[in-house]
């Protein structure tokens, strides 16, 4: 039975199991005549809870977070509540996790979705009772008669429950309500984690499975000429060795024969047109390129008093890859005119229908289980070793083969972060007051998934909107100019934890420390100063709410012992943020700086996400982030050399470990407004400015390039 | 050749190239998939098992070397969770995605056999071999002293 407004559906399951039928992107609830939920909950008649969505776990907590929002509404056991990953069909479209929208996506729908199952099982137990539904209530997985002094489990109703009309406008709770939302809570698959029972992709084992690895050409946009598999196939265990468009497969009967046989593997490659390529080379287009005025993302306002102090600056930021430390793997298994595919990915939808375009076949004749996922820092959106794996099999002749990258494979052929360069001017009048602000962006667009398309590459909101940290500036300045100009390269480029916004953030928070110094001020004054009032600004499709990022700052002030001392050769810096509108962060780094080295003692954030779904979850998201920042300030980068990246593991890709990694206190500002922002992006754009202005406080030096390399502090 | 060795108590027999590195022995021809692999090089730490007391990397381990060894792997520590270093990682939340925590779970167990009470600087110099690309350290830390609290030596 559906609703009039169609937003819910409920039916009954074999099995006597209760189903809800939501959508959980509310923007897409129009696409069709029909309505077609694309995510289920499931009562059963054990009292079980299921929530069937298409979300990604790759460490951000999703499978704890959406049970617990669920379970807030429907008065569930929220222990009892568990989250199913599905596979994409005809019924899951609209699948994939990014952007750090999962809770933020599912909020609504998923409340509501909670609500109307209560209200069902409330109605079919007061029918069953013969009381008044008002006099009864719903308490941790039961419907409760205070007056019949009686408890009925949720299971015992389901079956009664589906067949009532679907109630509408059922109310949801005020947040004053919550018992579960807002409380730090376990992840609820740690379990499975501990015991060594977790299955990732690369732990995918099914009958009759081989193994392979994939030699591919070592310069970008290389390809095989021609290969000798003569000695590979000498190689026990090696089963057959294959040409792929991405390069030649050796299958065996396990891993160590597959490397072994990639080892033992003759391969001419044909170089192509990139092998003069390398970072210094675009490093210098970048430089050549920033002479240009490239396409204005924003210009607002007017110079109000005639500047006569200029300030310039000119930041530079490297490629980085993801690597994760679950290299990319799937399991594909070719047969006939279907495929079955084992993946960790974070896209299962394009899998499917790149898959289905490789092969030639119906999308309905692809199955893809999404597996967990070692880490996704957004990589995983990426479908290209899934689609390499069905060719793989194929090319073997179907069956299934599990495609492992080794850890080189996985640090060259990636897509990676694109570098930048960023040129910043700034002017102040003749009472000190900063009156310009001019930001040019040169870098290039995500091309390794999509490229844009040549309407795109003239159109100056395109490029507006790869511009988050540019073109957003929170700060109320009388002139502000952001432009941003595309320089081409081979290096494929995609989506990386934070995506456009640290570089952005990077140049932007530095340079105002700068400004900062140039005007004798202290920088969180500075900031303060130039909040204007409490108008909400408005910056593309970005609105940034100023008294909140006024509130995050002055609690960073309050929480981090501003302004008291350190000890020579220790300083301390901040910085701040609002990720894409939405989410506020400012931060506090104190370092030490002796003979070149930095150690980062201590960390504060403070952190505005809106609702806060698990505080738990959120703390341990910012930990990671301050991680993962401090790595691409302090250790890895990835180089270009003869066409080719120079890295192959995480001994020339360093990261930062444990005994490098500080104190970190994360301070959450209570719940605001109505909804929960993402929490696994946000905490990283500002990191590293802090860092870098903490490094200046702590030796008058200056930071403008990254990673930052010992000699660059002589 | 036939290697002969221990893994969580139960004697194993497989017939491999003596140069086959521990963990793929585990992973592919034992279907223990616990001990995960990271880099293949011995720079990440995500395949660290026990040899006896001492903390190895399964993916430097040949098969020759192997031979007539004990090993326990993160699936010999309990199946249950109730090892005081599982019982730790959950009480502090450690994981992110989870996939170095195998390894870390094994050096931590190391590090408590040998040093029953550590100091942070114990904990560090036992661990920064060890890749989280997820930047779970700080719940590491936290955890290894209360798996110490917990009589982590086990
Ligand atoms: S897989 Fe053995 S140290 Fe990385
Ligand atoms: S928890 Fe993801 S790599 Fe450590």
């Amino acid at each position: 039975m559906t609703t009039r407004r169609e937003f819910l559906k409920v039916s009954l399951l074999a099995g006597s199991a209760l189903a809800i039928g939501f959508r959980f992107d509310e923007a897409d609830a129009d696409d069709g005549k029909v309505f077609q939920p694309n995510a289920w909950v499931r009562i059963a008649a054990d009292g079980t809870v299921t929530i069937v969505v298409g979300k990604s776990e790759m460490g951000q907590g999703v499978r704890t977070s959406l049970p617990m929002i669920l379970a807030e509404e429907l008065e569930a056991d929220w222990t009892k509540v568990r989250l199913e990953q599905a596979s994409p069909g005809p019924q899951y479209r609209s699948l994939g996790t990014g952007g750090s929208f999962s809770v933020q996506s599912q909020w609504k729908p998923l409340r509501q979705a909670g609500a109307t199952a209560r209200e069902l099982l409330l109605t079919a137990a007061a029918a069953r009772l013969g009381v008044e539904r008002a006099s009864l209530r719903a308490e941790r997985g039961f419907v409760v008669s205070d007056v019949l002094q009686q408890r009925i489990p949720y299971g015992e109703l389901v079956a009664a429950a589906a067949a009532l009309p679907v109630p509408e406008n059922v109310p949801l709770k005020n947040a004053s309500e919550f018992r579960i939302i807002g409380k730090a809570t376990r992840r609820l698959d740690g379990h499975d984690i501990v015991t060594g029972r977790a299955r990732y992709g690369i732990d995918v084992r099914v009958p009759r499975m081989r193994y392979a690895t994939v030699v591919r050409p070592p310069v970008l946009g290389g390809s095989v000429k021609s290969f000798d598999a003569t000695r590979a196939k000498k190689i026990a265990g090696v089963r057959a060795v294959v040409q792929v468009s991405t390069g030649v497969a050796v299958i065996a009967d396990h891993t160590w024969a597959a490397l072994k046989g990639r080892e033992a593997l003759d391969v001419v490659f044909d170089a192509g047109p990139n092998a003069e390529f390398s970072s210094a080379l675009h490093a210098q287009r970048m430089r050549e390129a920033a002479a240009q005025p490239g396409f204005t993302t924003r210009k607002d306002g007017s110079i109000s008093s005639p500047v006569v102090k200029r300030i310039e600056s000119t930041y530079q930021y490297p490629f980085y890859a993801h690597a994760p430390v679950e290299t990319m793997n799937t399991v594909a298994d070719v047969r006939g005119d279907r495929c079955e595919l084992w993946s960790p990915t974070q896209a299962p939808q394009d899998v499917r229908k790149n898959v289905a375009t490789l092969l030639g076949i119906p999308q309905d004749n692809v199955t893809v289980h999404v597996t967990l996922i070692g880490g996704g820092f957004g990589r995983r959106l990426g479908w290209d070793y899934a689609v390499e794996a069905a060719e793989v099999s194929k090319a073997a002749g179907g069956g299934p083969v599990q495609v492992l990258w080794s850890r080189a494979d996985d640090m060259k052929h990636g897509y990676f972060q694109a570098a930048s360069l960023h040129q910043m001017s700034a002017g102040f009048d003749a009472d000190g007051k900063l009156v310009s602000w001019s930001h040019k962006k040169v870098s290039s667009p995500h091309n390794a998934r999509s490229k844009p398309t040549a309407e795109q590459m003239q159109d100056p909101t395109f490029f507006r909107d790869i511009s988050w940290g540019v073109y957003d500036v929170p700060y109320d300045i009388p002139f502000i100019e952001t432009a941003y100009l595309p320089v081409a390269t081979p290096v494929p480029i995609g989506p990386w934890r934070a995506v456009f916004s640290p570089s952005s953030t990077f140049a932007r928070e530095s340079f105002l420390d700068e400004l900062a110094h140039a005007a004798g001020l202290d920088p969180i004054e500075f900031r303060l100063a130039h909040l204007g009032g409490a108008e909400k600004l408005t910056a593309g499709d970005v609105t940034i709410d100023r008294p909140r990022l006024r509130r995050v700052l002055e609690t960073l002030r309050a929480k981090s012992d501003w302004g008291k001392p350190l000890p020579k050769g220790s300083g301390r810096g901040m910085a701040c943020n609002v990720y894409d509108g939405d989410t506020h962060v400012a931060y506090s780094a104190e370092v030490t700086v002796r003979e070149g080295k930095i150690r980062v003692d201590r960390v504060v954030c403070v952190f505005d996400c809106g609702v806060v779904v698990n505080p738990a979850g959120i703390e341990a998201q910012v930990e990671g982030g301050v991680i993962w920042s401090l790595s691409s300030a302090l250790k890895s980068e990835l180089t270009f050399r003869n066409g080719g990246a120079e890295q192959s593991s995480y001994r020339d890709f360093e990261v930062l470990r444990i005994d490098e990694a500080p104190k970190i206190e994360v301070h959450l500002i209570p719940s605001h407004g109505d909804t929960p922002f993402g929490a696994g992006e946000p905490p990283v754009p500002p990191m590293v400015p802090a860092l870098v202005n903490a490094i200046h406080a702590a030796t008058g030096k200056r930071v403008r390039k990254l990673p930052i390399r010992a000699e660059d502090l002589a | 050749m036939t290697i002969r060795f221990s893994v969580n108590g139960r004697d194993e027999a497989v017939d491999v190239d003596g140069a086959m590195p521990l963990l793929w022995i585990l992973r592919d021809l034992l279907g223990m998939t616990g001990t995960k692999f990271g880099c293949g090089v011995g720079v990440c730490g995500a395949c660290t098992v026990l040899e006896g007391d001492r903390a190895v990397r399964a993916c430097q381990v040949t098969a020759a070397e192997a031979q007539g060894k004990r090993f326990t792997t993160i699936e010999g520590l309990s199946s249950d969770g109730t090892h005081p270093c599982q019982r730790a990682w959950l009480e502090e939340d450690v994981s992110q995605c989870g996939y170095c925590q195998a390894g870390m779970i094994m050096n931590a167990c190391a590090l408590l056999r040998r040093t029953p009470k550590p100091s942070d600087a114990d904990i560090d110099a036992a661990l920064r071999d060890s890749v989280c690309r997820c930047g779970t350290y700080v719940r590491i830390r936290r955890a290894v002293h209360t798996a110490a609290k917990l009589g982590g030596t086990k």
